[in-house]
């Protein structure tokens, strides 16, 4: 597993597709399924699944690791969330700290962690 | 020595912290509680944040604020979470004392360092979602952004925690 994250359109995506030379089977985290998960090759805007999973009522935390944990050589892209004031909205908060614990879970089991600013990575982990 | 610890929420900060106290190998670990429970919400956190201490043996003491009455016992090892609390707390009293908040938290943090034997101590990034916020929130921004700079200042080490990767900031 490798994961690639950052602020928002910093070139994320791109960045991935070119770093870990996968041009396609890639999943939208906007829309997605859980089994989509599990198979794609790569999934961009994951933290955006973690909210539909929340906006559900579902347990995001245990239902995404699963998935990943089927899906070994899977590139992950996310938002980094968590760099601004305390939401006022409580389930913002949530989603906030739930993709923050989320990935910090995956990115203690990948292999490479790159973070994007201006469309340049850093190896963060490797 | 002193020990300055930042990043985002859920980031994986005072597990960070928490290792690099129990590395130091001392017999006096003294945990500096900030966060002034007001709501479910925040006795949740600091629910969590218990359990995650436990068994590790430390002393919590609480300090909501005026961070200069704290007394430590000789040769500790101190960890303080979180800034961003202590500053909100000192900036929303109900009986705020005369002088500047960022002067007064940083001559609060010296007196420990005097005291402790080491001090390590976790702050928050919350200054990068682009939003413009009301006025007082954007004072409390300036004061903890203006505090951060003082710590790290001050500081031997810094480390952002990026997602339970700590990224070394100074050394």
């Amino acid at each position: 597993m490798n994961m690639v994250i950052g602020g928002a359109y910093q070139g994320k995506l791109n960045y991935a597709k070119e770093t870990f030379q996968i041009p396609d089977g890639w999943v939208d985290g906007a829309f997605c399924t859980l089994e989509d998960l599990a198979q794609c090759r790569g999934v961009y805007d994951f933290h955006l699944l973690i909210r539909r999973l929340l906006e559900e009522g579902q347990e995001a935390d245990r239902l995404v690791l699963e998935a990943a944990e089927k899906n070994p050589e899977i590139c992950i892209v996310t938002n980094e969330l968590g760099y601004g004031v305390v939401p006022v909205d409580a389930f913002d908060r949530l989603w906030r700290e739930k993709t923050g614990r989320i990935c910090t879970e995956l990115a203690g089991k990948a292999e490479e962690v790159h973070r994007v600013v201006c469309g340049i990575g850093m190896v963060i982990k490797k | 020595m002193m020990h300055l610890i930042t990043g985002g929420s859920g980031s994986g900060k005072s597990a960070y912290a928490e290792e690099q106290i129990l590395a130091m190998q001392g017999d006096c670990r003294i945990y500096i509680a900030t966060m002034d429970p007001y709501d479910e919400e925040s006795h949740r956190r600091i629910q969590r944040h218990r359990r995650m201490r436990a068994e590790k043996n430390f002393t919590t003491i609480e300090c909501y604020r005026d961070l200069e009455t704290v007394e430590l016992p000789e040769g500790a090892d101190v960890l303080l979470e979180c800034m961003s609390n202590l500053t909100a707390n000192e900036m929303f009293r109900q009986d705020p004392p005369e002088g500047d908040v960022a002067d007064r938290i940083i001559q609060g943090v010296e007196r420990l360092r005097r005291q402790a034997r080491n001090l390590v101590i976790v702050s928050n990034e919350i200054f990068s979602d682009g939003c413009e916020y009301a006025s007082e929130t954007r004072e409390y921004q300036r004061v903890l952004g203006t505090v951060n700079c003082r710590l790290a200042k001050m500081a031997e080490q810094v480390t952002e925690v990026v997602y339970g990767i700590p990224l070394e900031v100074k050394r």
